[in-house]
């Protein structure tokens, strides 16, 4: 057996090994920006629509913030190997997208689409083959906000905006509607989809209970 | 939430058409996977029949004593021959696994990515009683110019050879009860021992080598029992291993219906984790 042949294997695992530590820590980084982000959206819930304005803007200097990181991940990536490492940081990009498009729905009550979520973090087209946000991972960050809609519905009436779950009773159901043009194998993103239908479900009873008190006139 | 705003149709015409999008994108992508998948599957089949014939060629009780080296050059060139296809059907697929989309798929096929690297080891090892590089299949899965048709991942290559130390286990065994043959399971033994040595510095850092170092050191201890079983006898009948080799064969024509190496050897070897 030669050593010399081996060798080249193990400068290649070597690099790997060295690469993904340093893709560790760069992912952990944008994972605590990523979970503060939700930390604070989570005051939605308590928090009445006149104020939302004023929580949105507290969270924006984060997102804004998630350009470095975002920049740091690209320049780590090496070429062509966007797929090799995306699992590494795919959660935290699952929930960054979330964030981004709760607040374009607060804001204006549309859909961040794909590319308006990758600008919104700084990235550039051309990172495509090491850093970029896959269809999956945004989709994945669609599906929790319907589901955090769904308790928002509840907690919106709670606090007297009875208006809210006809809003977001809209909004979902053409995202559902968005969903089921999907072709969908049997993966989690399919089981997540199929939960979809309870929060659809939950918005809808909301809106009944709203309605027959006619509490939105 | 902003008050004024009152989703109008448009909005959900938005969303359609975004999400058409996204349909395809998903499509293309499950797609593919597919035909990686359905092409892995078939990889797998190939590569195991290429093994099964070097396997026959190698066993063949009509193969002259004397001259193995001939014997095991010819079955290395119609191994050759058959991953020729192998080679073929990755060059057709190099479309889909270009670029960044080669690690889209990589785990699609992976299994007959090593299982072909398993047969082209043993074909290698038959020609030329050594291992078979990373160089030399990362050469051999590249076009005429020289560009590989995907990077081959050090972790497959490793994976596959790994699984050939089950391969020349086998091997070894069949070639004991021939002419010859003893000398040439004891080379083998050495070679999988060898291998098996090398190959532990890898396992900590590469997902499933460690298991299949155990399937290695399980067909290594079937050798070393063998060739222990056989060195005790050549001791036995040191001034004759002529007669030796007629006890053997005469044994092996009277038992290798019931006792064959092929239906003890298979069932515990654990390597066949991709079927």
């Amino acid at each position: 057996m030669d050593e010399r042949e081996f060798g080249e294997i193990t400068v290649q695992l070597e690099q790997e090994a060295t690469l993904r530590e340093k893709l560790k820590d760069e992912s952990s980084k944008l994972d605590q920006k990523s979970r503060s982000m939700q930390g604070i959206m989570n005051k939605i819930h308590a928090t009445p629509t006149s104020q939302l304005p004023k929580l949105i803007e507290t969270v924006k200097p984060l997102i804004e913030s998630c350009k470095q990181n975002a920049k740091a991940m690209a320049e780590i990536v090496p070429p062509n190997s966007f797929w090799r490492w995306k699992n590494t940081w795919a959660q935290s990009i699952q929930g960054i997208v979330f964030v981004l498009a709760l607040c374009r729905f607060l804001e204006k009550g549309t859909l961040i689409t794909l590319s308006e979520a990758n600008e919104a973090i700084g990235v550039q087209e051309e990172w495509s083959d090491r850093f970029t946000i896959a269809t999956e991972d945004y989709l994945q960050g669609i599906i929790s906000l319907v589901n955090e809609l769904s308790r928002l519905t509840v907690n919106a009436v709670t606090l007297g905006d009875f208006d809210a779950p006809f809003r977001i009773s809209i909004f979902v159901k053409d995202l559902f509607a968005g969903f089921s043009l999907l072709n969908l194998k049997n993966d989690g993103m399919r089981r997540r989809f199929d939960s979809l239908k309870y929060d659809v479900k939950r918005i809808e009873e909301v809106v009944y209970d709203v309605s027959l008190r006619k509490l939105n006139m | 939430m902003a008050a004024a705003v009152h989703p109008s149709s448009s909005s959900r015409e938005m969303i359609m058409e975004a999400f058409n999008g996204h349909r395809e994108v998903l499509d293309e992508f499950y797609d593919r996977r597919e035909v990686l998948v359905k092409l892995s599957r078939d990889i797998t089949a190939l590569s195991k029949k290429c093994i099964f014939m070097l396997h026959r060629l190698m066993s063949d009780p009509s193969n002259t004593p004397g001259i193995e080296r001939e014997q095991s050059l010819v079955a290395a060139k119609q191994g050759y021959e058959c991953l020729k296809q192998i080679k073929s059907m990755l060059e057709n697929a190099r479309e889909y696994l270009r670029g960044n989309e080669f690690w889209k798929y990589q785990r699609s096929i992976a299994p007959g990515l090593q299982e072909f690297i398993e047969a082209y080891g043993f074909a290698y090892y038959l020609e030329h009683n050594a291992l078979v590089h990373y160089a030399d299949i990362q050469a051999y899965l590249s076009d005429d110019s020289g560009i590989p048709y995907f990077p081959l991942p050090p972790s497959d290559y490793l994976l596959g050879i790994s699984d050939l130390t089950g391969e020349l286990m086998r091997y070894a065994i069949s070639a004991i009860t021939t002419p010859g043959g003893r000398i040439r399971a004891r080379v083998v033994c050495d070679f999988v021992r060898d291998c098996r040595a090398k190959f532990e510095a890898f396992a900590p850092q590469i997902k499933g080598l460690d298991q299949k170092q155990k399937a290695t050191t399980s067909s290594l201890r079937k050798m070393e029992d063998a060739t222990y079983a056989m060195a005790i006898r050549e001791r036995e009948y040191a001034a004759s291993p002529e007669r030796l080799d007629q006890l053997v064969s005469e044994y092996v024509s009277g038992s290798s219906r019931d006792h064959g190496w092929d239906s003890s050897g298979r069932t515990n070897q654990g390597d066949d984790h991709d079927e």
